[in-house]
């Protein structure tokens, strides 16, 4: 008998970050597995995490693939395995299956400007792309990250995102001005418009609620990029992560095998219905 | 590998294969249904079809993935529950179903093989029975390129010719069920193979409904995705998913853990059946729903059946067996709305 596909294997979390507190709080974790090492994946992908006695959800890696002591995760609670996995602590276990989805192509992106472009938790698969670019510096051309929240307090990977602007212009944003708040309010969108990047030799990544992907996409073709130069990821209900359960599917596309990652040129062939 | 064998001698064929469990259909109070009863001897002259399609004794209603327990000591502990490697031989599978199987193997099938599908569906041989009559008054099955004698699927197609069956072996492990009793069966004469070859044409004629130009659908369904079509058509639907239930090409399904005891953690992985019918089905946990409401749906399911298998796949997922026409407690008709979806904007 083959591998069982449904089987998970047991991972530890080794660490557990507060990234956003209150009503919508996130936490990143990080996770290795008891019986060896992380499986290999490719930026974008996503793996499947249980809870056992709750059930699982499929969570997008947040950590480069270059990076394999663990695998990374922000999370956001929302359902009940998101909302168990927030209770857990160190050294509590978890299972974990996949990977799963068809990942970004950066292979394709050499010598390119990469644009990184989230929301909110949105920028959780961003995040693993920006990462592998940030370790092969020198595969790719400038990088620029544009990121905005709801307020100061919902943005994540804050640290990281001060140690990022020595190296990368990084552009944040919330919606609403803030006291002491000197960079830009408003929706991502518009600050996407405000900062101009340009689409010579360029490819935008953008990931984070479905309304703020449609209006960044339609402020990067305004700026000029192609479908082509813009990149994405969809989200939607899973249960397999293999393309057989029936829930995740976009036309003939099941998110979870065939996605999550397609470029705008791609994702504006199927029905809009997502 | 073709023969014949008299209906008398066909207890005896079913005694020849002990080492099998044996399916034969058997009438119960909501219709047909397919039994392993070992009384059971023959199949019944009146049989039309099971309600509940053969698929369940593939990928059963329930089934369970795996059992977990945890405890301080020795962390999380997974049991890999895969099904029995028992063999099973299920009689009376309509041409349509053997079909519907040979679908069902695609979804399962493909770069991750699912294994508890596959542990049944290898350890299965599917025994069909051409049809003479149409099972159903909505069988549509010649719409969608199926024919009452169809043998796709199937490891053995019987043709019923009044005292005696056809026997057609089609694959390695049809033949193999009747070399194990081999004395039973006689070489077929041209009288047989005019009587079948009659039989097979007339049960073509006898079938009521059609759904022309099926093939044209793809492109009329594209068409029409953003139309109010879809919720004119679904106001009547009450979401009860007995379509996709009872549907033997239907395939989607839930998985959710099941909870024995909390300290120490025990419980399951179960797999069930699911719909696309439910509204709950592709809701997220945010709240946002895909596909809210009766009319994207209705979409989806014949989208999936007549669009996106067939660019998957090239073929239709529904062998028109007519089950979702006829079990429909409010009339929705498949057959109806296909061929209004067809003329629809036209």
């Amino acid at each position: 008998m083959e591998h069982n596909v449904y089987l998970p294997r047991i991972g530890e979390i080794i660490d557990i970050k507060d990234e956003v507190k209150g009503t919508r709080p996130i936490k990143t974790f990080r996770v290795r597995f008891v019986d060896g090492p992380i499986f290999s994946f490719r930026c974008g992908q996503c793996a499947m995490l249980s809870v056992f006695g709750k059930g699982e959800a499929m969570i997008s890696i947040s950590s480069s693939p270059l990076v394999t002591d663990y695998l990374q995760f922000s999370i956001l609670k929302m359902g009940r395995v998101t909302s168990a996995l927030h209770e857990m602590e160190p050294g509590s276990l978890i299972g974990v299956r996949g990977p799963y989805g068809n990942g970004f192509p950066i292979e394709n992106w050499k010598g390119k400007n990469l644009i990184f472009i989230g929301g909110g938790i949105g920028l959780a698969p961003i995040w693993s792309v920006l990462q592998t670019a940030l370790l092969k510096r020198s595969d790719y051309g400038e990088l620029m990250l544009i990121y905005g929240a709801r307020t100061s307090q919902d943005l994540v990977f804050r640290t990281e995102l001060e140690q990022l602007r020595s190296q990368i212009p990084v552009h944040l944003s919330i919606d609403v001005a803030e006291p002491g708040w000197s960079e830009f309010v408003g929706f991502v969108p518009q600050n996407v418009l405000d900062k101009k990047p340009s689409p010579q030799k360029a490819i935008a990544i953008t990931c984070g609620p479905p309304i703020m992907i449609k209006f960044v996409i339609k402020a990067l073709q305004d700026l000029g990029f192609q479908d082509d130069q813009i990149y994405t990821t969809v989200e939607n209900k899973m249960k397999c992560g293999i393309g057989k359960c029936g829930r995740c599917n976009i036309g003939h596309h099941y998110i979870c095998k065939d996605g999550p990652v397609y470029s705008w040129a791609e994702l504006k062939q199927l029905p809009q219905e997502y | 590998m073709e023969k014949i064998i008299q209906k008398s001698a066909f207890p005896q064929w079913l005694k020849s294969l002990q080492a099998f469990k044996i399916f034969l259909p058997k009438r119960a109070s909501y219709g047909w249904e397919l039994s392993s009863n070992h009384e059971l001897q023959e199949i019944p002259e009146d049989y039309t079809y099971p309600v509940v399609p053969p698929k369940k004794l593939i990928f059963p209603q329930e089934e369970i993935f795996f059992e977990f327990e945890q405890n301080p000591e020795d962390g999380i502990k997974l049991k890999e529950i895969l099904p029995e490697a028992e063999q099973q031989v299920i009689f009376g599978v309509r041409p349509c179903d053997g079909r519907a199987v040979k679908a069902m193997d695609l979804v399962f099938g493909g770069t991750y093989e699912d294994p508890y599908y596959w542990r049944r569906r290898r350890q299965t041989v599917l025994v069909g029975l051409a049809c003479s009559q149409p099972p159903s008054e909505n069988c549509f099955c010649l719409s969608v390129e199926g024919s009452p004698s169809s043998e796709e699927g199937l490891d053995i197609l019987l043709t019923d010719l009044g005292d005696r069956y056809f026997v057609k072996a089609i694959t390695e492990q049809g033949k193999s069920l009747l070399s194990a009793a081999s004395s039973l069966f006689s070489e077929p004469g041209t009288r047989d193979r005019e009587a079948r070859e009659k039989i097979h044409l007339e049960a073509e004629k006898k079938i009521k409904r059609h759904l022309p130009s099926a093939r044209e659908l793809p492109e009329r369904i594209k068409a029409i995705f953003d139309s109010d079509f879809w919720d004119e058509e679904s106001l009547n639907c009450l979401r009860c998913g007995i379509c996709t239930y009872l549907c033997p090409t239907c395939h989607c399904f839930d998985i959710n853990d099941e909870t024995k005891s909390l300290a120490p953690l025990k419980g399951r992985r179960v797999r069930t059946w699911d719909t696309c019918q439910f509204p709950d089905f592709t809701m997220h946990s945010s709240g946002h729903n895909p596909r809210p409401d009766r009319a994207s749906r209705l979409r989806q399911r014949l989208s999936h059946k007549f669009l996106y298998f067939i660019l998957l796949f090239d073929r239709f997922q529904c062998v028109g067996c007519g089950r979702c026409v006829t079990l429909c407690p409010v009339g929705i008709d498949i057959i109806e709305v296909l061929t209004r979806a067809r003329n629809h904007g036209a």
